[in-house]
């Protein structure tokens, strides 16, 4: 089982935190371009013939995390993702998609919903949700259970307004727009994305839980600190229970997508429901352990709980991915 | 010899065994069923002890077989799927034993551990009193040093299998002048003496494997203390938790078992149609899952060896508690829901199913070792480091 770090992941870690320190709350540009041309985090997983970094799943889950943790707005799930899956299908297809990715010069967005038909080389329908679509270049379609690539030139689509501001969505239209097969496994691709938003969700949940701890460290009423109110300290123990077993469950999740240890057909959807519903937990707790301060604004606790909802409806709701499990380990 | 050979092992052993006499034993004893075949338990400690099954971890100088980890990890989970009877030398063997070969002198060594290691000498733990439960360090039996023995007084409580032990840890104040943890001492003593009287509990269940123990001048040897006088806190909670990593993973197969059970009755009376119990079916199942990913990825191997040494644990062994805890409590819950009216009715003697039994018995598990709350202080003072109140 994959654990802990290796010590390349360990220094990529710390590579991207430091940027994240660096970048946070700065303009989004050249968060992105460094993010990609000088660190090559949307390459981890594209061969380095491509212009990639010849690493895998597993480091591309390091840096979701690291970026998640301070919720960078920018497209890296859905574009890292895309280079990890294109990688995997139809290299010779792909060959024109992922240099760009590598490079971040081009950005991805992953249709997994909606009614989309396959005529010939083309693509109708439209999909609503799509996470990261607001400023992809390529949609990845999942049609007939494999991607096809559509440039947004070729395609309609409407930004919409998010209650995740850090995260755009877009409603996309194809009408006869012309597709690319890439040969890549959409229902892979669907697992693997809730893989790596289990992975993000934890990382994000863990910052949730260190900033409330520091505060009921700090914050005084009755003249002590208010952390040493057992109603209090009991709750946060609660949150560290769901933080650290969320944390080994994402880790397996990532096992069985990088490694094909353990059946990732269970796994993702079990990861993403339970961490996800951890980081929900926790960051509505943050709000309520902060008090008044926590409901401003201001504060950084409503992005986090913003956040953790969307994660949760999206790419299946709580109830959804429960029955899906379910169904997937037999039990009904 | 290798992993897989080992387990084979292990199989072959238990299926042989476990027939003739004790093929009755299949499922039976453990938590909530301790009153079950206590004779045939008993002989089947021993039956280990010949196998040369327990102390797999210990150090081979101390009679141990010194196996791997991973061994002993096998061990526990072929047990567990082979239904072998709930363990009454569990508590000799993986909480004093532990202890002695942390603390004890080579003489308690050469005297204590064959006993257990051949599964003869059964041992209860007297730590918790009725006014010394969560505040264990208020512990008030007292126990004085006169004419080459320890004259013991006061009382114990909720000490599982007294009734079956030979000997008892005792956790008693020697010094009483001196401020809590600092005046208690590790004595060993023997139960089967006119100053220990045993009075069962009647649980929840009916049945009973917790105990009231009465010591009215009960006697211990002088030798038979472990550490100095006053050392008591220091080795009582040097071993907490000892050796429970390897068989939580074990335990984690009882529970799959027990989950099985209670999906093959929703199955079998339609149960499982109700959406409300098929989310529940479904939650249990998840939790599971996320306990065993948790247990493997937080329990690795001791870093050395034999037990793992001292100091405390960390938090994750209370993590763990509150896992499990909480959710075997609410698998009993969905078992009686899943049997629906039929859990309230008993058989003859308040004779309980499966089901009920788990239901009631469960009550306990987040009461035990540390209650829940305990564990949350413990996460959250040692873990968190929030101010204590």
């Amino acid at each position: 089982m994959y654990e802990t770090d290796s010590p390349e992941q360990a220094a990529l870690r710390d590579t991207v935190r430091d940027f994240c320190r660096r970048h946070a709350g700065g303009p989004t540009g050249p968060a992105w371009q460094r993010l990609t041309g000088e660190l090559g985090l949307t390459g981890l997983a594209i061969d380095e013939r491509c212009g990639g970094m010849g690493a895998g799943l597993a480091e591309v889950a390091v840096a979701a995390e690291e970026l998640g943790r301070i919720l960078l707005p920018v497209p890296y799930l859905s574009t890292a993702l895309a280079g990890a899956v294109l990688s995997e299908g139809d290299q010779e297809a792909a060959a024109g998609l992922l240099p760009g990715l590598a490079s971040g010069a081009l950005t991805a967005a992953f249709v997994f919903t909606g009614d989309i038909t396959v005529a010939g080389a083309r693509l109708s329908g439209i999909a609503g949700n799509v996470l990261d679509g607001g400023e992809a270049g390529v949609f990845l379609v999942r049609a007939e259970g494999k991607l096809h690539a559509v440039r947004a030139a070729d395609a309609a689509v409407t930004a919409a307004g998010t209650l995740d501001q850090a995260r755009s969505q877009a409603t996309v239209t194809f009408r006869d727009s012309p597709a690319l097969a890439t040969g890549a496994d959409g229902d892979r691709a669907e697992e693997l994305m809730r893989v790596l938003l289990a992975a993000e969700s934890v990382a994000a949940a863990e910052h949730c839980l260190d900033v409330t701890v520091a505060h009921l460290k700090s914050r005084q009423q009755f003249g002590r600190p208010i952390g040493s109110f057992q109603a209090l300290k009991h709750r946060c123990a609660d949150l560290a229970v769901e933080v650290s077993s969320a944390r080994a469950t994402a880790r397996a999740a990532v096992a069985a997508a990088a490694f094909g240890q353990g059946d990732l057909g269970v796994l993702a959807p079990l990861a993403k429901r339970y961490c996800v519903d951890v980081f929900w937990h926790v960051a509505a707790e943050m709000i309520q352990l902060h008090g008044g301060i926590g409901f401003t604004w201001e504060h950084e606790a409503h992005r986090y709980l913003k956040r953790a909802k969307t994660s949760q409806l999206l790419l299946g709701t709580p109830a959804q991915l429960r029955r899906l499990v379910a169904h997937r380990a037999g039990l009904y | 010899m290798e992993d897989e050979e080992f387990r084979a092992a292990v199989r072959e052993w238990l299926a042989a065994s476990l027939s003739g006499d004790f093929a009755a034993l299949t499922g039976k004893g453990g938590p909530g069923r301790e009153h079950e075949f206590v004779a045939e338990r008993l002989a089947w400690e021993r039956r280990l002890g010949e196998g040369g099954w327990i102390g797999l971890g210990w150090p081979a100088q101390d009679g141990g077989r010194g196996l791997p980890w991973s061994q002993q990890v096998i061990f526990y989970e072929e047990y567990a799927r082979a239904g072998a009877p709930g363990r009454v030398g569990h508590i000799g063997e993986q909480l004093l034993g532990p202890t002695l070969l942390m603390f004890g002198t080579p003489e308690q060594k050469a005297r204590f551990l064959p006993g257990i290691l051949s599964g003869t000498q059964m041992w209860c733990q007297g730590y918790s009193e009725p006014g010394a439960g969560s505040d264990l360090a208020a512990a008030a039996t007292r126990a004085e040093l006169r004419g080459g023995e320890w004259h013991l007084n006061g009382q114990k409580i909720w000490t599982s299998l007294a009734h079956m032990a030979d000997w008892c840890f005792v956790l008693a104040r020697t010094d009483p002048k001196a401020e809590r943890h600092r005046g208690l001492s590790y004595l060993l003593v023997p139960m089967n003496q006119p100053g220990v009287e045993i009075r069962p509990i009647a649980a929840i269940t009916g049945t009973s494997e917790f105990n009231e123990v009465f010591f009215d001048d009960a006697r211990a040897d002088a030798d038979d203390i472990v550490g100095a006088p006053g050392d008591g806190w220091r080795v009582a909670m040097g071993t907490l938790g000892v050796e429970r990593g390897v068989s939580t993973l074990g335990q984690q197969l009882g529970f799959q078992r027990e989950f099985e059970s209670v999906l093959a009755q929703a199955r079998g009376n339609g149960s499982i149609g109700d959406p409300d119990i098929a989310a529940r079916i479904a939650d249990a199942w998840i939790g599971l899952q996320v306990m065993r990913i948790t247990a493997q990825s937080t329990l690795g191997p001791p870093p050395g060896a034999g037990p793992r040494p001292g100091p405390a644990p960390g938090t994750e062994a209370s993590m763990a508690k509150l896992l499990w805890a909480s959710w075997h409590q609410r698998l009993g819950e969905l078992a009686v829901d899943v049997a629906g009216a039929s859990a309230t009715q008993t058989g003859p003697d308040y004779d309980l199913s499966d089901a009920q039994r788990l239901f009631l018995h469960t009550r306990a598990d987040t009461i035990y070792g540390g209650s829940n709350e305990i564990q949350r202080n413990i996460i959250a003072e040692r873990g968190l480091g929030l101010p204590r109140g």
